[in-house]
């Protein structure tokens, strides 16, 4: 994924008729291939490489890139939740890991599982809002496996 | 050295009687080593020796108990573990030696010990020789001095005994308690305190809680009003919060009732316990995003009168409409306030029908087992349920017979429930707080099976089996939990840190989660039997 970069750099200094900050649909397509690590270092790159990895286009693609079509409907219930790169850090990562599984092994209960710990997770910050502790449902999720 | 270092496991293996995980052997570094690792003193010069005691000993325990069960095999006092050369010559003196009954002042109460509640039969003669077994057992805890017995050792060390010695003594203090023998059952309640602080965790939360609810029905001072139903609800979150099981509950109900719901434009489910609501925002989520879009989604919850008069209810339907706008599902809501689910009948729920047809489910955790309290109460509700026409009828209870007709019976399952419940929540780490009230949440449930009678006893907890022949002959035919079901139950215990403890089982359609080979809870689904008109 680093080498994405790498060359972008090498084609920015080899050519400099193209500059791929004024090409933004090109980039986000590049950006959206990375895994979220690599999502992280580019977000540090500049600015708008920043402000593009908060994208939530970008994490949907993340989420479900080995699922397509996409759900009809997922798109709006997810983004009323709390967005894609939410669901991502809250559920679908933590999923993953947990169950051991790289995305291209991914199915529709891994996604039904982290859609339904999503809307728990909403609920409860809804339900909860203004309380001392802060909901902690999905805490199992992050402790260390 | 090798051969010594098995005869050293075997003989240590001998002297506790049951097959223990060892810890790592430590490198050879001289005989002594791996005993004091253990916490025994042995030379190396008397290995062989203390071996050789050690399998004639083994073969007096075999012929101390008549009834098969190799009692002290189970159940070996130490009398001062450390010098397992000493002990060994101590216990075969003891068991091949004399056969007079030592002398207790003022203690006589303790040999009424029976044999039956320590070794784990349902046996009650006290046999001479199980006598002094348990005799032996109880003067190493009073370290009483006798004339026919010659150590004067010190009391248990060795907190594995310990609790080993702990689980018997609850046992007999729970049989004492059923022979209205309140003066052993006193002195032994007392003892299980002393025994409980020696050990760590689960074993110590459980010791305590079920020597306190002892304690409660010895003296007769029973809890007083139930709690408070909003700090039950409170308790019940954080029960949520740790450990897998109420999530499981949910999960595999909400995949019944949406399979149920496959193809319905207007459904309908009657919660009978709506406490906190938590169950319904995945079903709604997941009806948000079904194939052809979400039907209108009306929920009914049931719950009992809070203290202050304020409409919990009304608070919990409030935020799961706020939730069904922002996904989209068209909602609506009604709660009941009833001291019990026999009070309800299904006119009052306004089920509709004609245009406005919806699919009905009824869903019920943990709620059906406190109707066993009254007579004719369960069989009411499952009448009310007929009526209510529902496609399908979710059942999640508790796996466990804390109903049975003999305390005893009930003391012994429920210790060994709650006990695996216990253990399967400390491994989880911590979670802090919420673990702590889980475990108050627990210990009330403890505190309610044993010390409580009659109406107030309402963890009536019955097995699947059980509820399975309750449901058919009221007219219930079982609706099989799919495979959909069965993945997403793996899935979300393989989430939990410790995913290798708990399992899921599926047993002729129904799914129980359980931790290691014990089921601890069981959902079910249900449909109103085919053959009738």
């Amino acid at each position: 994924m680093d080498m994405d970069m790498d060359m972008d750099m090498d084609t920015k200094k080899k050519c400099t008729r193209f500059f791929i900050n004024d090409n933004m649909d090109v980039l986000i397509e590049i950006l959206k291939r990375l895994d979220e690590k690599s999502i992280g270092v580019a977000a540090c790159v500049c600015r708008l490489w920043c402000a593009l990895t908060r994208n939530d286009a970008l994490w949907e693609h993340l989420c479900f890139r080995q699922l397509s079509p996409p759900r009809e409907g997922v798109r709006t219930v997810v983004a009323a939740l709390g967005g894609y790169r939410r669901l991502y850090t809250l559920c679908v990562k933590p999923v993953l890991t947990r169950l051991g599984k790289r995305k291209d092994m991914w199915t529709t209960h891994e996604v039904d599982l982290s859609l339904s710990l999503f809307c728990v997770d909403y609920y409860e910050r809804l339900f909860l809002a203004g309380a001392a502790t802060p909901p902690s449902s999905l805490i199992f999720l992050c402790k260390a496996g | 050295m090798k051969r010594d270092r098995d005869r050293g496991k075997a003989a240590a293996a001998a002297a506790s009687g049951k097959p223990n995980m060892w810890p790592e052997p430590q490198p050879d570094a001289g005989m002594d080593e791996l005993f004091a690792v253990l916490g025994y003193k042995v030379k190396s010069s008397d290995m062989a020796d203390v071996a050789e005691k050690l399998e004639q000993l083994e073969m007096a325990m075999g012929t101390t108990a008549d009834d098969g069960v190799s009692v002290l095999a189970d159940d070996t006092v130490h009398y001062n573990p450390s010098d397992l050369s000493g002990w060994v010559d101590n216990m075969l003196t003891e068991l091949t030696g004399e056969s007079s009954t030592p002398n207790f002042a003022g203690e006589d109460d303790l040999r009424a010990i029976a044999g039956g509640a320590i070794f784990d039969t349902t046996e009650s003669d006290n046999g001479c020789k199980r006598m002094k077994a348990a005799e032996a057992d109880v003067r190493s805890e009073f370290g009483e001095n006798s004339s026919a017995v010659q150590q004067p050792r010190a009391v248990v060390v060795d907190s594995q005994e310990t609790g080993v010695r702990l689980v018997h003594t609850l046992m007999a203090c729970a049989e004492a308690v059923q022979q209205e023998n309140m003066k052993l059952a006193d002195a032994l309640v007392k003892h299980v305190g002393l025994l409980a602080v020696s050990q760590i965790g689960a074993m110590r939360k459980v010791a305590t809680y079920f020597a306190e609810a002892l304690a409660r029905r010895i003296y007769k001072i029973y809890p007083e009003e139930p709690l408070d139903s909003s700090l039950s609800d409170i308790l019940q979150m954080h029960f949520y919060e740790t450990g897998p099981y109420l999530k499981f509950a949910h999960f595999t109900a909400n995949q019944a009732i949406l399979e149920a719901f496959a193809g319905a434009n207007r459904v309908h489910v009657i919660d009978f316990s709506l406490r906190q609501g938590m169950q319904w925002p995945a079903l709604m989520q997941a009806l948000a995003l079904r194939p052809g879009g979400p039907p209108a989604f009306r929920l009914t919850g049931i719950g009992p009168p809070q203290p202050d008069n304020s409409d919990a209810l009304q608070q919990v339907g409030w935020k799961l409409a706020q939730l069904a706008e922002t996904i989209g599902v068209e909602f609506e809501f009604r709660g009941f306030v009833t001291n019990s689910l026999a009070d309800l009948d299904a006119e009052m729920l306004e089920i509709r029908a004609g245009d406005e047809e919806e699919t009905v489910a009824v869903n019920s955790v943990f709620e059906l087992h406190q109707l066993l309290a009254r007579p004719g109460a369960v069989e009411k509700v499952l009448d009310s349920i007929k009526a209510m026409r529902p496609k399908i009828v979710t059942v999640v209870e508790q796996e466990a017979n804390h109903n049975g007709g003999a305390f005893l019976d009930r003391f012994n399952e429920s210790l060994h429930y709650y006990s695996t419940m216990f253990d399967s929540l400390e491994s989880d780490g911590g979670g802090g707080q919420d673990l702590m009230m889980t475990e108050v949440y627990l210990g009330r449930q403890i505190c309610n099976v044993v010390a409580c009678d009659g109406a107030e006893r309402v963890e009536r907890h019955e097995t699947l089996e059980q509820w399975r022949a309750r449901m058919g002959s009221a007219g219930f035919d079982p609706v099989q939990l799919g495979s959909n079901a069965f993945k997403q139950a793996s899935m979300l215990l393989a989430l939990f840190s410790s995913g290798e403890g708990y399992m899921v089982e599926e047993r002729d359609g129904c799914l129980m989660l359980g931790w290691h080979t014990r089921p601890l809870i069981a959902t079910s689904a249900w449909r109103i039997a085919a053959a009738e008109g």
